[in-house]
């Protein structure tokens, strides 16, 4: 009985519409959250996990010494490292592959390295227009490294103070 | 005596004198440890497993505290606990943090224990050691920055191999793991060093950063280059092995190996390997299908054998290097095909002259023996597994007697008799006849003339006198002009000394090839007589005359005569095959197929393939079965190589008739030559092995002869012997060269 008057009265005083109304109002004078994407961007989370790269020192020399963890521990086996002796009697990879297909961008691989040479970088936007394409060579992925170089350690020194 | 302890609040009966880790390691309670090994003595030098004993002050090291009755050991309360942290502690603060690029890393006990006993965070923060590297040789890579100072590596050398290559020099920080000598570590069971290491400052120089020990798998397997059949596990990936490690068997090879079955898979991956089919076309080799291959065979031997019913003219010689199954085929086919000329015994100058001694001795017992008299062997480099049980036997108090045309170098103590090997079965004589005359028995005819020397009378007093005596009769005798008599005269000495016997000269699989009766019968002709003989067709399984033979050149002329028709079943090619061949077909090596091998005590052991062979390759016993179904020969009906082993399991040995009679006179002036290929040349796996041949071992190519044989011959040591290099050896026996080889024997070797 009571409950039916309520229903009657909200009905005839647009109650309902009212406060609906309000948030339309509110949002009107409110700053926008939408994006423009692709012009623009949201930001990105310095432990964002995007394409891997293989860094290098500043003196050129790469990081990676082919321990061979990242393998070890990769979930999906997306990983494979073939490694020798080289010349100068360091320890080195000579293949270096990543199956983007296969990966599952968890980011094991780059926790695990103990020289910080793998690393998953902010870029996400990529494509493969050919089947191979999905696997990130030695050379790719030291490429990816060398071009965002900048991106990579400022990322990682944004974290370093939660580590 | 049996005492009762409880450790950990369990009753546990333990014997007298015992050390507590024994009794935790066999109750399955684990205590770490790092210096602790169970074949070498205790040093208690690295604390690590300290344990609580109720009553003593202190935590007592469990590896050299003994037990006793009533005693009450805690492994996990918190003093023991607390001390192995400690100790974990100051262990970690000179070990570089280096493990992602050390190749124990994986399988390493310090990283193993570390996980449980370590801190996370160091409280060292001043500088850590570091030590220099140094090259020890092609076959251990050193990082002794690593190195913990357990001293296994030290007490192996000193204990096991004979020769204490390794020692800790300096004092405190200072204190340094490493070869005394320039040369670096040149011990034949060198490799050792590296199972043994706790950490990573001993590693695998050929498998130096290829793996971690994760991505392999283990197979078990057998080494097949010796008479002992060595326990060990092949570590595979993708398909190739990647290194061996030893395998335990106390009955064979205890835990160690020797470094030919550790390093010899290098070979299975050289370019030489023959990988496809291939078949000679008016003189041009063509690289072609299997069954054009196997049609082409059977159509050669056709040609020239079968529709001719020829069979005389057919032989087949095969390596004593080959399974137990593969010989057994290969007998099988070429007996049903009525064809008797078959032969494992390639490198023998008179097959009715022989060493054919039975071996009475087991492995193990050599270790228990008081006297041994051992007969033309080099044992520390031809027999490493058989040398380290005498050596045992030898630091326990027994006496050992060597004749040899040379002064070996032994890594123990023995009484060494320099003779020459016309003179060997004349001693021989003499210590049968002082035996003959001190138990008052008849005396043989043969014996009259014999004149016992001093040095004869007191090896007889000696293996009188002895419990435990072993005659050991080495490979240096298989052509010794005198070969029948000395292995006569070895077993009549035995029966009277009650002594057991040992031969060392049915190398590798031989006894497995005697099993199957790869021998030719009375019909049928032998190796030597097989060359001699006009042939028409010869099947041979992984033979490489140039190595293989008595003498090279013959076999290679008879092989290589007109309208000869050669099937060749090798793992390695060459161009001496190709030149004698019309076909070749590529057969798996070790590691590669399934099979049995015999060692010296008749124990069967039975492996499985650890890898696929590469290319075309394939098993040898797969061959020689399709080769016998394209001949339409019954009985051939296999489908694992076990089926064949199980065959020959049922069938009943034939014996061989050996001449046992004993002749003096049949001496031969002449200048003796013994021709031994250098112990890393041995068989066609091991040559291909570059780590071996590049060690010092690999390396050793010398003629040794004396200065008056040298002047006999006119040679000096700048000259070289049959294309060896001369080496001037005062310590030799005269009228003899000892040729100890790396090379082929391309120029015939002996004449």
């Amino acid at each position: 009985m009571f409950n039916g008057i309520k229903k009657i009265v909200n009905i005839l005083t647009l109650s309902e519409l009212r406060s609906g109304m309000k948030i339309t109002a509110k949002e009107l004078v409110n700053t926008k959250i939408t994006v423009q994407y692709p012009e623009e961007k949201t930001p990105i989370s310095p432990r964002f996990r995007g394409l891997h790269a293989l860094r290098r020192y500043p003196n050129g020399e790469e990081r990676c010494i082919a321990c061979k963890l990242c393998e070890a521990v990769c979930p999906a086996n997306a990983i494979t490292i073939e490694s020798e002796m080289r010349e100068d009697g360091t320890r080195r990879t000579t293949q270096y592959d990543i199956d983007l297909f296969k990966c599952i961008f968890c980011g094991f691989c780059e926790e695990s390295c103990p020289v910080d040479a793998i690393v998953e970088t902010h870029i996400f936007e990529y494509a493969f227009e050919s089947r191979d394409g999905s696997i990130m060579t030695k050379d790719r992925l030291l490429e990816v490294g060398d071009n965002n170089e900048q991106a990579i350690s400022k990322a990682r020194s944004e974290d370093s103070k939660y580590r | 005596m049996i005492v009762e302890i409880e450790i950990d609040g369990k009753l546990i009966n333990a014997n007298t004198g015992e050390m507590v880790i024994a009794v935790t390691d066999r109750e399955g309670i684990s205590v770490p440890r790092f210096c602790y090994h169970k074949k070498l003595s205790i040093s208690a030098s690295c604390r690590m497993c300290l344990v609580d004993v109720e009553g003593a002050p202190k935590p007592q090291p469990a590896c050299s505290t003994p037990v006793a009755e009533g005693m009450k050991i805690h492994t996990q309360n918190e003093k023991a606990i607390a001390s192995q942290k400690a100790v974990m502690e100051f262990l970690l603060i000179n070990h570089p943090l280096d493990c992602p690029i050390c190749d124990q890393g994986g399988e390493c006990e310090l990283q193993d224990v570390a996980i449980e006993y370590g801190s996370d965070v160091s409280r060292f923060s001043e500088g850590k050691r570091i030590v220099a590297p140094s090259d020890i040789g092609p076959l251990i890579q050193t990082d002794m920055t690593r190195c913990i100072h357990c001293t296994r590596c030290v007490r192996f050398g000193s204990e096991i191999a004979g020769i204490m290559e390794m020692g800790a020099t300096g004092r405190g920080e200072e204190l340094k793991i490493e070869p005394f000598l320039a040369e670096g570590i040149t011990s034949e069971l060198s490799g050792n060093m590296i199972d043994v290491c706790p950490v990573g400052a001993l590693t695998s120089k050929p498998f130096r950063y290829e793996l971690r020990s994760w991505q392999m798998s283990s197979v078990e397997s057998i080494a097949r280059h010796d008479l002992v059949g060595s326990n060990l596990y092949a570590q595979t990936y993708k398909g190739n092995v990647k290194r061996v490690v030893s395998g335990d068997n106390d009955a064979v090879n205890e835990t160690w190996i020797s470094d030919r079955d550790r390093f010899s898979y290098e070979g299975l991956t050289h370019e030489n390997r023959l990988l496809s089919p291939q078949i000679k076309v008016e003189g041009q080799w063509k690289e072609v299908e299997w069954d054009v291959a196997l049609d082409f065979a059977i159509k050669g031997l056709n040609n020239n054998i079968l529709n001719s019913r020829n069979l005389a003219k057919l032989g087949g010689l095969a390596s004593n290097t080959a399974t137990i199954e593969e010989l057994h085929l290969m007998q099988k086919l070429l007996r049903e095909i009525g064809c008797e000329n078959i032969d494992h015994r390639l490198n023998v100058k008179d097959l009715n002259n022989t060493i054919h001694l039975k071996s009475t001795i087991k492995l193990i017992e050599l270790e228990t023996i008081d006297q041994a008299l051992v007969i033309g062997a080099n044992l520390r480099l031809e027999q490493p597994m058989i040398n380290h049980r005498l050596r045992k036997a030898q630091l326990s108090g027994a006496n050992i007697t060597t004749l040899n045309v040379k002064d070996f170098n032994f890594n123990y103590k023995v009484d060494s008799h320099i003779t020459s090997p016309n003179e060997i079965a004349n001693t021989l004589a003499g210590v049968l006849k002082a035996l003959i005359d001190k138990t008052k028995q008849e005396l043989p005819e043969y014996l009259s003339e014999v004149m016992p020397s001093e040095q004869s009378v007191a090896m007889a007093n000696n293996l009188l006198e002895a419990n435990n005596s072993v005659l050991i009769l080495g490979e240096h005798l298989i052509n010794n002009a005198q070969a029948s008599s000395i292995s006569n005269l070895t077993a009549e000495i035995a029966k009277l000394t009650n002594s057991s016997t040992l031969n060392l000269t049915a190398t590798a699989n031989s006894l497995g090839a005697q099993l199957v009766n790869f021998m030719p019968n009375s019909k049928g002709m032998n190796t030597n007589e097989m060359l001699d003989a006009d042939m028409r067709a010869f099947i041979l399984l992984d033979v490489y005359p140039e190595y293989d033979f008595h003498h090279s050149a013959t076999a290679l002329n008879a092989l290589s005569s007109d309208d000869m028709f050669v099937i060749s079943l090798n793992s390695f090619g060459s161009e001496l095959i190709s030149q004698y061949s019309d076909v070749m077909l590529p057969m798996a090596a070790m590691f590669e197929t399934s099979g049995t091998h015999m060692n010296i005590n008749g124990k069967a052991q039975s492996f499985r393939a650890s890898v696929g062979a590469p290319g075309e390759a394939k098993p040898a016993w797969k061959i020689l079965k399709v080769l016998a179904d394209l001949l339409e020969l019954p009985g051939f009906h296999y489908e694992n190589s076990a089926q064949v082993m199980s065959e020959v399991a049922h069938q009943s040995t034939q014996t061989h008739e050996y001449d046992t009679s004993i002749d003096l006179s049949k001496q031969t002036a002449m200048l003796e030559t013994i021709w031994m290929h250098s112990p890393y040349q041995s068989d066609v796996l091991l040559r291909h092995a570059k780590s071996l041949s590049a060690s010092q071992i690999g390396h050793m190519n010398t003629a040794s002869m004396n200065a008056s044989t040298a002047q006999a011959l006119s040679l000096n040591n700048k000259d070289t012997y049959l294309g060896v290099p001369v080496e001037i050896d005062s310590i030799m026996a005269d009228q003899c060269v000892f040729v100890n080889s790396n090379q082929a024997t391309n120029t015939g070797g002996l004449q």
